[in-house]
């Protein structure tokens, strides 16, 4: 892994937490405090396992 | 009783109905169509009974049905693949009708709730609904029969 594939792995995990923590904020019913830290980690969570999924998935 | 709770009354009674009674009867190219369309009728009949009874946790069951309802789909189409791809189902028609009776609800839910967070939750399920159960359709009809690898 060179510089530039790391940078584009970063980016991705990156696309993937924005987006999985907007659908997080859009599903709940109220936004308070806990709600934005559990659903940021779990979108981290979610944005690692779909960036290995893909990767899978597309064997690179 | 108003409005929604009638819409809700006639989607669960006349839709659904008819979607159970054709997965009980008649060839299995019919029923298996009938099953991917009755979670695709119940799930707006959730949304639409949420909006009558004020009640905003129903609209998480739609959610749940609008995601699970095609992957059950999925499952049948694995398990029934060769059964199906000798008399393949085709139900252009039917599947369309339903997708537009599922947007016609999201659309209405949506002028009904207005700008909010609310609405954007709706039209994520409507989404989901949609092409969920046109892919779930595509599929029982042999539409991926070259993309399984065993």
């Amino acid at each position: 892994m060179n510089r530039r594939t790391a940078l584009l792995a970063t980016a991705e995990v990156l696309a993937w937490w924005v987006g999985l923590a907007l659908l997080w904020l859009v599903l709940i019913s109220t936004v308070d405090t806990l709600e934005r830290v559990v659903g940021a980690a779990a979108a981290g969570a979610g944005a690692l396992a779909a960036a290995a999924a893909r990767r899978a998935v597309t064997g690179r | 009783m108003n409005g929604w709770t009638a819409a809700a009354t006639v989607l669960l009674g006349c839709g659904l109905g008819t979607a159970l009674w054709g997965v009980a009867t008649g060839p299995l190219r019919r029923r298996v169509v009938a099953q991917n369309l009755s979670t695709a009728l119940a799930c707006p009949g959730l949304l639409l009974l949420s909006q009558a009874y004020g009640r905003p946790s129903y609209v998480d069951l739609g959610l749940v049905l609008a995601l699970l309802g095609p992957v059950g789909t999925l499952v049948f189409a694995r398990l029934l693949a060769d059964e199906l791809a000798e008399d393949p189902p085709s139900a252009r028609g039917v599947t369309w009708a339903v997708a537009g009776l599922g947007a016609g609800a999201v659309i209405a839910l949506c002028v009904a709730t207005g700008p909010s967070r609310a609405m954007v939750k709706l039209l994520v399920i409507g989404a989901l609904l949609i092409s969920g159960n046109l892919l779930a359709s595509r599929a029982l009809s042999g539409g991926f029969g070259g993309a399984g690898r065993g």
